[in-house]
């Protein structure tokens, strides 16, 4: 009664003018009545489902993808800076630039720089497209972290990963739409996955978290740690006999039947989920490809394998995570650049290996994979061999879903400081992958508070460039 | 209650048309007006005296409430259902008053004798006892999003919020009015008070204004400060008036009649208000409360304050920083800026490195002309001195820095670079060489008149060259070392003193997270598009141009807090009152009056039965704003009492309450309540409950078995049970909890160990306190989870599960019975 329309409401949303319902023929509610129930999108969709790899604390764009031979002849020269930090808002400052610390080189047909820290994404580099001119709001972690996840840096909103479910609701009833692999709970934790005013049924499922190796983790509740096999069916069977004879003595009541439904779905999914977690029938060939029982790459491959198995078993979104537990996260070299090889050394192999094998199965057809953090660094040093965070320019990739491959999209600066040409801003990515899931940004919307929401506020543009 | 197949085609159109008239009697007291155009819509209108009306039948009633709802009915045809069973009416009773199960004693002995004269007295004792706030408490902590951090970037703890919690808890107990209850959370600091309990109670209340979600890490302040302000003004105008305001931060509001100028008019309120402390991750304002040994602790701090201050200043002087390059490698007479005389505002820093002492300082390259550094050497002996400037040079320094030396022969005016290295090696840069005579003045002035950048004064150096020069490397020597001497004798007797204070010093009283006006309050600029830096007119402080007199006068010292609270309590505002009673209505049948609890504008829906709420916040207002005397109005009401049944035409969403709906338990009535099955529930009160302090939230491990009132509530880490099944989002304001049916939630009853080992509690003390016989057991195990006696089939669908388990396994047959009913619809459903 609550989470549904009733016709009073439909009728006052319809003469307001404003297209309440947002999804043409359906409220929040799919056809049976399940919120997860698939819905049909907008428009014709390139992509069924999305994988994001999410390098958290901010890789640096400048030696890794971007390449500033200016950057590096400049080397040791102090320019002046404007701040964007509390203290120095606005002012500038003096800042030594530091040129690239590791060496770049072209790969592929495409021509595409890429540094040493990456030598198996430079092998994929054709099937790459690259946004050179990103650029987002925030400085700080917390703040751009949820602004890239949501959209706002500070108020409350929904992830980009609900929008899409409560837009297209779940591939597969036995599973999440949206799940979110090794999360961190800090910089916005949970807020990074969750559904804010949207309702509960599409806030993203957490699989372990970071810092404790995915091999361990699992969906929380998933299985017994008592009672299995017919034992557990037996007091199942009690329990949906009882509740079969209340709702007789209860009468017509949708909400009852949900949850009849939803004890149903869950003790399906105990068998189902757990299959899909289970990595044992994986030949030794597609191990290999993903680093997975080596080091450093072991933990990783097995988040990017295991994004594949989930993708491959109807979850739409999946976000495998690099990250830590700590307010300054993985990839944030504020001093000590050189540690940015370490993290190349854990996830590189595993990354291209998980393009290649979705490639080599046929789901890069209808799948996005997104490689970015949430922005980049600056091209002057921190410190003495570090670098502060970069908002306003840096390079994030995508692939697959029908993209230009082995294309760059838009640049920096000469010393890659700030997007310059063609410049794309996160509202513009998040419209631009709604609209690769068959999803208009300022279509897809919910009241709340008494007004229409939407993941790209009143911003956005689809960067149709990027389209094959 | 199905509807037969064969008429359900007229039964739907005829349905339809039902519904149009309910709607239309509904709206008719309004709408005639029209409130869409010209007319004013309904919230806005001032509440009306309305007589109770008149209905057909009479026997029903039992009061002015059933009497609007039973002539509604009437009107389209209904009559209400049948009375409640007396065990299900009880155990309504007690969840809506207390949160918790009534135990199977009371359950009988009311199933025994359900006069009314038991069920009131029951009604009494339950609003008497202190569970009562726990519970309503609750709700109202919902609607405050109350939180104990701050969630956003970095999860900040709030560590004293708990007493904004109990604050809450206590008002409910205490049926503090509504209207000073509103008063002392927007405004508790600047009221009135008599003891220095009604202080810190009034202070406390205002923890409302700070508890919100707010992204300390911010890195642009003046958007924090802004973002803060949005979600006070949001947050007050949809817990009180059930508006959204925040759409106004940017243009007039498309739906509401709230242009932008009324936003920033209570933005300058807010604006005027401080809850930030300044940082790169900026902190919460707390204030400290009062009590017996609070002044002799301020002198106490006050003491130790300034002997570290002079402790300080004394080790500053003494020992340079390693980054500092070392005053005694240089030659001859050194004096670092710190020695020196300033004229102007000079700003320190240690920006560059490579400085003298502990850094140096710069003019801000500001107000140019009326600012200078004197520097006055005491000079040991006669003769000729080489003077240099140390400065830390840049691209953003003067190249024509003017330095005066007033030496024996007279004054002299020399300019300095700063922009690059000096040439003296190092940064320091040659004056010249001049005459000083030892006893007569002798000074060097670096000045800032007409300079094209930054100004730098680091230290001076006096090299004294030739005769002047052997005697110089002496006789300070010996000076120095005297000096040095007398430092650390005062040094050692500072540090006694300190030592001793420290150990002397009484307890810090304690503090509550409370807000306090600015020492300047102002009025505010309209914001365009809500942008920071986008400054339109100023706006005089004020309210809601739409509700009454919106332009007070405010005492020139205060933010308009005080009168923002006075203008929401004033017995005429036209929502107050209306939204308050609707959330009450809300939380006792189910549904609010007015649906959209939070929503009252015309995005929000209409009310249900207009007349019943104008009465309603009429009698509440009249009544002294009591929430104790209002909740009990209505659970003594007919309609209250009611059976609940299914839902169906002409009144299929049961608008008109001709039955009682069906309300599941909230996630902590449902904890709560196996916590009282299992025989683990720590029903103690108040006080902090964050079992460890660290700076952020995350990964907060809970382990309590308080009521859930008391769990720690966090943005960040929240307790699964309370995510899973739908507690409020602490983030939102929330007078109306999402309910979704999702598989999480099956997951967890199915699965989770926590609510497998209290089953396991609640089995081992079933068979320990009863006799062994099996229906005897089976019916106190319902009565305890479900308030009522298993039905035929149940009872042989239960048996039948028990009989596969042997005699030595009834642990855990009862075990996974507990489990079962844990599980169950009517567990967690109030039928």
């Amino acid at each position: 009664m609550d989470e549904s329309l009733t016709r009073r409401q439909l009728i006052e949303q319809l003469a307001c003018g404003m297209g309440a319902l947002s999804i043409p023929g359906s409220g929040v509610l799919g056809a049976d009545g399940n919120p997860l129930a698939a819905k049909v999108p907008m428009f014709p969709a390139r992509i069924k489902r999305m994988i994001f790899l999410f390098m958290q604390g901010g890789p640096s764009h400048v030696d890794t993808f971007d390449y500033k031979p200016e950057l590096a002849k400049s080397d040791g020269k102090n320019i002046d800076f404007t701040g964007v930090r509390f203290g120095t808002f606005g002012k500038k400052s003096q800042r030594r630039l530091m040129g690239p610390l590791w060496k770049f080189r072209q790969y592929g047909e495409c021509g595409q720089y890429v540094s040493e820290l990456f030598p198996y994404q430079a092998r994929i580099v054709d099937k790459l497209c690259f946004i050179h001119s990103m650029h987002t709001n925030g400085v700080a972690h917390g703040p751009t972290t949820l602004f890239m996840h949501t959209g706002a840096t500070n108020l409350v909103r929904p992830s980009l990963g609900s929008w899409l479910g409560y837009g297209l609701g779940a591939l597969n009833p036995d599973l999440p739409v949206f799940v979110s692999l090794s999360p961190s709970t800090a910089n916005g934790g949970p807020r990074n996955y969750g559904s804010a005013f949207l309702p509960a049924a599409f806030q993203g499922t957490a699989i372990g978290r970071a810092g404790l190796p995915v091999a361990r983790a699992g969906i929380k509740n998933i299985t017994n740690s008592r009672i299995r096999g017919a034992t557990q069916l037996r007091q199942f069977e009690l329990l949906q006999a009882l509740n079969r004879e209340q709702r007789r003595r209860a009468g017509r009541d949708d909400r009852l039947d949900a949850d009849i439904g939803a004890l149903d779905l869950a003790f399906r999914m105990q068998t189902a989920a757990p299959t899909v977690m289970d990595t044992a029938g994986e030949t030794a060939a597609t191990l290999k490809l993903y680093g997975i029982g080596e080091q450093p790459t072991d933990d990783f491959g097995r988040q990017c394998l295991l994004a594949r198995r989930l993708c491959e078993s109807g979850v739409r979104v999946v976000q495998v995570n690099y990250s830590d537990q700590t307010p300054n996260p993985m990839w944030d070299q504020h001093a000590n650049m050189p540690k940015h090889a370490d993290h190349a050394l854990a996830t590189d192999k595993p990354v291209a290996g998980l393009l290649v094998d979705l490639a080599a199965r046929g789901l890069l057809d209808d799948t996005l994979v997104w490689w970015g953090g949430e922005f980049g660094r600056t091209p002057f040093a921190q410190a003495k061999d570090g670098r502060d965070h970069n908002p306003r320019g840096f390079t994030i990739w995508l692939a697959g879903g029908g993209l230009k491959q082995g294309y760059a999209h838009g640049q920096t600066d000469e010393i890659g400081h700030y997007a310059a040409d063609d410049p794309v801003h996160m509202h513009d990515l998040h419209a631009t992958i709604l609209h690769m899931f068959g999803l208009d940004h300022e279509k897809l919307t919910y009241r709340h508070a008494g007004r229409d929401f939407r993941l790209t506020d009143v911003h956005g543009k689809v960067v149709t460039q990027l389209f094959a | 209650m199905a509807q037969g197949s064969s008429t359900s085609r007229f039964a739907s159109i005829a349905s339809v048309l039902l519904l149009a008239a309910v709607a239309v009697a509904q709206d008719s007291t309004y709408s005639q007006s029209g409130d869409s155009e010209g007319g004013l819509w309904w919230a806005f209108r001032p509440v009306r005296e309305v007589a109770v009306p008149k209905t057909r039948t009479t026997g029903w009633t039992r009061g002015p409430v059933d009497r609007f709802l039973l002539a509604a009915m009437e009107e389209v045809g209904l009559q209400p259902v049948q009375a409640s069973d007396p065990r299900s009416l009880i155990r309504r009773l007690h969840y809506d008053l207390t949160g918790l199960p009534p135990t199977p004693e009371v359950v009988e002995r009311f199933a025994s004798d359900p006069s009314d004269a038991a069920y009131e007295n029951l009604v009494d004792s339950l609003i008497a006892s202190r569970q009562f706030g726990e519970r309503w408490g609750r709700h109202w902590l919902d609607v405050a999003r109350f939180a104990e951090s701050s969630g956003g970037g970095r999860s900040l703890m709030f560590k004293n919020a708990w007493r904004f919690r109990d604050y809450v808890i206590d008002s409910y107990n205490a049926d503090r009015p509504f209207a000073q209850f509103l008063r002392e959370q927007l405004a508790g600091d600047l009221l009135q008070f008599e003891s220095d309990d009604q202080h810190n109670r009034q202070v406390i209340a205002t923890g409302f204004l700070e508890l919100g979600p707010t992204n300390y890490e911010q890195q642009d302040k003046q958007l924090l400060r802004m973002d803060v302000i949005d979600e006070q003004i949001d947050t007050v105008g949809r817990v009180f008036m059930g508006m959204t305001l925040g759409c106004a931060r940017c243009h007039d509001h498309k739906f509401d009649p709230v242009p932008i100028e009324d936003y920033y008019a209570l933005a300058g309120i807010f604006g005027s208000t401080e809850l930030l402390t300044r940082g790169n991750v900026s902190g919460y304002v707390e204030r400290e409360l009062r009590g017996p040994g609070l002044r002799a602790y301020h002198v106490h701090q006050k003491r130790q304050k300034s002997v570290q201050q002079q402790l300080k200043l004394l080790r500053k002087a003494k020992a340079p920083s390693k980054r500092a390059f070392q005053q005694d490698a240089l030659r001859g007479i050194v004096l670092d800026d710190v020695d020196a005389k300033r004229v102007g505002k000079w700003v320190s820093s240690t920006h560059v490195a490579g400085y003298l002492g502990r850094g140096y300082i710069h003019d801000d390259n500001k107000s140019k002309g009326k600012k200078s550094v004197r520097f006055v050497p005491d000079i040991p002996n006669d003769g000729e001195y080489e003077i240099r400037l140390i400065f830390t040079s840049g691209p953003s320094r003067a190249t024509n820095v003017p330095v005066e030396v007033t030496h024996a022969g007279g004054n002299q005016q020399v300019s300095v670079s700063q922009r690059s290295v000096g040439s003296a090696g190092g940064e320091i840069a040659p004056v010249g060489q001049f005459h000083f005579e030892k006893g007569r003045l002798g000074a060097v002035t670096v000045k800032t008149s007409s300079t094209n950048g930054h100004v730098i004064v680091d230290g001076l150096q006096l090299i004294p060259i030739g005769e002047a020069k052997e005697k110089a490397l002496r006789a300070p020597a010996d000076k120095r070392a005297a000096l040095a001497a007398q430092r650390r004798d005062r040094q050692t007797a500072l540090e006694a003193e300190l030592a001793r204070l420290k150990k002397a010093a009484p307890p810090a009283p304690p503090v509550a997270m409370a807000v306090r006006d600015v020492a300047k309050p102002k009025d505010g600029h309209v914001h365009s598009r809500g942008l920071p830096r986008t400054l339109g007119a100023v706006v005089p402080r004020g309210f809601l141009t739409v509700c009454g007199d919106a332009r007070p006068s405010i005492p020139p010292t205060e933010s308009g807090r005080r009168e923002l609270a006075e203008w929401l309590a004033d017995p005429k505002h036209p929502l107050v009152a209306r939204v308050y009673v609707n959330r009450v209505w809300h939380h006792l049948f189910g549904t609010g009056l007015v649906r959209t609890t939070d929503n009252f504008g015309k995005m929000g829906e209409r009310p249900s039965h207009p007349e019943l709420l104008d009465w309603l916040a009429a009698n509440f207002v009249r009544r002294g704003w009591s929430s104790k005397k209002l909740i009990r109005e209505l659970v003594v009401s007919a309609a209250y009492r009611l059976r609940t049944a299914a839902n169906h035409a002409p009144d299929p969403d049961n608008r008109l309450l001709s039955h009682a709906n069906r309300r599941r338990l909230d996630a902590e009535s449902l904890r709560d309540t196996i916590l009282v099955v299992s025989g683990q529930l720590d029903p103690k009160m108040g006080g902090s409950t964050i079992r460890k302090f660290s700076t952020y939230d995350y990964g907060y491990a809970f382990e309590s078995n308080r009521r859930s009132v008391y769990v720690p509530r966090f943005r960040g880490t929240r307790l699964e049970m309370f995510n899973v099944f739908d507690a409020a989002d602490p983030n939102l304001v929330t007078g109306r909890r999402i309910n979704s049916h999702v598989s999480t939630q099956a997951l967890y009853l199915m699965n989770s160990p926590w609510v497998m080992r209290h089953a396991d509690f609640a089995a081992r003390q079933l068979l320990v306190e009863a006799d062994q016989d099996v229906n005897q057991l089976l019916d106190r195990a319902y009565l305890r989870t479900i308030g009522r006696l298993p039905d035929v089939e149940e009872r042989r669908l239960a048996r039948e599960f028990l009989a596969r388990f042997s005699s030595d396994n009834q642990t855990k047959a009862w075990g996974q019975l507990f489990h079962t009913l844990f599980a169950c619809l009517d567990f967690r459903y109030l039928g």
